[in-house]
């Protein structure tokens, strides 16, 4: 019973052959091919045919073929083949059904093919898109440097054209101009910094600065931003921040400036808010916790982790224009300075954002406040200081060295049409006056002041604040009851003198 | 007269060898990737002439990355050998040259086509362009999939070893 089972199951697994020199088969167990005897070999397979050179060859010589694939009488197999020579006469062949071995082999050989070719693939695709981003970035770094040139040379052109005599349609058009250029500008110093950060050439430098000065001219200058737009501008600025400390206040104010701006950009009502604290220091670094919180559109959340990435604006209503870089930048900054930041909004409600950076602490750098002469015991714990100057770079330069002074509040009027409302409200102790105005000057100014019918107010002593000094402007300035002059340029110690002589 | 010859199909995995033969043999072409192990032989009739006519068996050898790594029985009474590379992918021709050292000191005096296969998904400036990599060694650019000098390929191979 056992035989007829087994005889049942039993496949066959080998087939000896033996062949004449000329590849007649005189002997064959007929096991894959059968009724083959006296027929020439080479009509069972190819693989038969192409080894009949080697028949009349020497005896006793053996060969093995492994892994052939043939199709015999009713089935296909994969086996291995051996010929052996005994006499020149004679040649046994064996064949040997290996198939499942084989089989596991081919699924092996199968995986390990495809992973193969699908990484080199892969590798060549990533060469392929690293070659592309590189020709994109060094394109752009070449172009957005080509178009500086002239762009620069448009900005300074309307700046010289603004001081010639232009009528007011003329100027409105120009400011357009200015406006549209230093727009520009602003995009290609966007676009010129992400492509050096991604080549890796943006460095940061390493400055000693002053932050709490930093911070100031800082919150002055987006006040005015946020204010022009309707928008509050509160801040509250830790008082155990470190006063000194070493980093790149540039990339910092760019980092900072960036995100204020887009929350002015994407806030129609309400407030923006700047935070900026100590988080701890140590080892001689402090890191330092900001905070910019707006009540503005909102991002939905399954966008919220887009805004970092380069060209992306979530609102696409190209409503508020931009390279939409601004946000890369500064998470690119960010994490060149070893710091994090981290974004969260309500949609419609508003968005903060969160940052750390860590500075080094400058313990060398002595507060660098000027000392004028001995400075008598002064009255009040801080002076109210009123700038009449629509040059930013003037605004900019009074109000830092105020701002390290921290005895000043700085307002600033641009246009002279409020001045005198804005001194009925405010009494400043101190006015200061720049004499080239748009459609006026600080003489004429100064004589309306002394005119007016408030005691207290008229006799407010006034500084001008002018290039313009010869003879013929002194005396003019000293007929519209100008108390003092400051020349441009001027320099922090005659500035802060000059003042000085006038505080009570 | 009708004379037979064993030619050999080398190069590495899927560069398209079984592809070639198949085009060659059936006239048809698959997609889909069935790694050849060991060796398939297959046996088409080329005509050189009215009265000449080669058969030609091919081997074609289970791919491998290394060529001094193919199994030597195989190699055994070949007239002729067809080495295939994948344009697409640079791994399969970096070691072009060497290779070609190889097969030529080891199977000296046997004719050999070298061949740039998936011509269809490469353009031709692709090709100009690497000509200095495997221009010079490459006698066809086919495609197995497009139909492109495939016979070409065979039938040129096949009067060179009957001549
Ligand atoms: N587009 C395109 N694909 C091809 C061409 N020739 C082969 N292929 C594809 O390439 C893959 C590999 O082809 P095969 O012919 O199996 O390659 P092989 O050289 O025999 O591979 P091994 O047997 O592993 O050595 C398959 O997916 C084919 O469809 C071609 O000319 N053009
Ligand atoms: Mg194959």
């Amino acid at each position: 019973m056992l035989a007829k089972h087994k005889l049942a199951h039993e496949k066959a697994i080998i087939q000896y052959l033996i062949v004449d020199k000329k590849s007649i088969i005189l002997e064959s167990d007929d096991a894959f091919f059968s009724n083959v005897t006296k027929q020439s070999i080479t009509s069972l397979h190819p693989f038969f045919e192409s080894i009949t050179t080697l028949l009349d060859l020497e005896e006793n010589q053996e060969y093995l073929f492994s892994c052939i694939h043939l199709e015999t009488d009713n089935r296909n197999i994969i086996a291995d083949i051996t010929l052996k020579t005994f006499s020149k006469e004679h040649a046994l062949l064996i064949i040997q059904d290996l198939t499942t071995h084989y089989d596991n082999y081919q699924l092996t050989a199968q995986k390990r093919n495809e992973s193969v070719i699908d990484s080199q693939i892969l590798e060549l695709k990533n060469k392929y898109l690293i070659e592309k981003e590189e020709f994109k970035n060094t394109f752009i770094a070449n172009f957005s440097h080509e178009i500086r040139e002239p762009l620069s040379g448009i900005i300074t052109f309307v700046d010289i054209l603004g001081k010639t005599n232009l009528d007011s349609e003329q100027k409105d058009y120009l400011n357009i101009i200015n406006t549209s250029s230093n727009h520009l500008k602003h995009m290609i110093e966007d676009i010129l910094d992400i492509s050096k950060i991604e080549v890796g050439k943006l460095n940061l430098i390493e400055d000693s600065f002053n932050l709490s000065e930093f911070l100031e001219e800082f919150v002055f200058t987006y006040k005015i931003k946020a204010e022009e737009k309707g928008l509050t501008f509160l801040n509250t600025i830790g008082e155990k921040l470190p006063p000194q400390i070493i980093g790149d206040p540039y990339r910092l104010k760019q980092i900072l400036g960036n995100l204020i701006d887009n929350a002015i950009k994407y806030t129609t009502k309400g407030s923006i808010t700047l935070n900026v604290s100590l988080n701890q220091v140590r080892a001689n670094k402090a890191s330092i916790h900001f905070q910019i919180i707006d009540t503005g559109i909102g991002i939905e959340k399954e966008n919220l982790d887009k805004v970092f990435t380069s060209f992306t604006q979530v609102d696409t209503t190209q409503r508020n224009k931009g390279t939409g870089l601004g946000l890369a930048i500064v998470k690119n900054l960010v994490s060149l300075m070893d710091g994090n930041i981290s974004i969260d909004s309500e949609f419609n409600e508003g968005t903060s954002f969160a940052l750390n950076l860590s500075f080094k602490l400058d313990t060398k750098t002595k507060d660098k406040k000027v000392e004028v002469a001995t400075v008598e015991k002064l009255g009040k714990d801080k002076y109210h200081i009123l700038l009449v100057e629509n040059s930013e770079i003037t605004q900019l330069s009074v109000l830092k060295i105020l701002a390290a002074q921290g005895k000043f509040y700085l307002d600033i009027v641009t246009n002279p049409d409020t001045l005198i409302e804005t001194i009925q409200n405010q009494k400043p102790d101190i006015i200061l006056m720049d004499i080239n105005l748009p459609n006026t000057t600080g003489d004429q100014l100064a004589i309306e002041i002394r005119q007016l019918p408030e005691k207290e107010l008229k006799k407010i002593p006034i500084l001008a604040l002018t290039g313009k000094v010869f003879p013929e402007d002194l005396k003019r300035y000293k007929k519209a009851k100008i108390n003092d002059v400051i020349s441009k340029p001027f320099d922090e110690k005659s500035l802060l003198k000059t003042i000085h002589k006038y505080l009570k | 007269m009708n004379i037979s010859k064993k030619i050999v199909l080398l190069g590495h995995f899927g560069v398209g060898k079984s592809s070639l033969i198949r085009r060659f043999v059936e006239d048809t072409f698959t997609d889909n990737y069935k790694v050849t192990i060991g060796v398939h032989i297959l046996k088409k009739e080329v005509v050189i002439s009215p009265k000449e006519t080669v058969s030609l068996i091919i081997w074609d050898l289970e791919g491998n990355d290394d060529i001094t790594n193919t199994r030597a029985s195989y190699m055994l009474g070949t007239s002729g050998m067809i080495y295939v590379f994948d344009l697409t992918r640079p791994a399969t021709y970096e070691q072009l040259e060497s290779d070609l050292n190889f097969i030529k000191t080891n199977y000296p005096n046997i004719p050999i086509k070298v061949v740039g296969n998936k011509k269809d998904l490469v353009t031709k400036d692709f090709i100009k362009q690497n000509s200095d990599v495997f221009g010079s060694f490459t006698d066809f650019y086919t495609s197995a999939k497009a139909n492109t000098k495939v016979n070409d390929l065979f039938s040129t191979l096949a009067k060179q070893l009957i001549s």
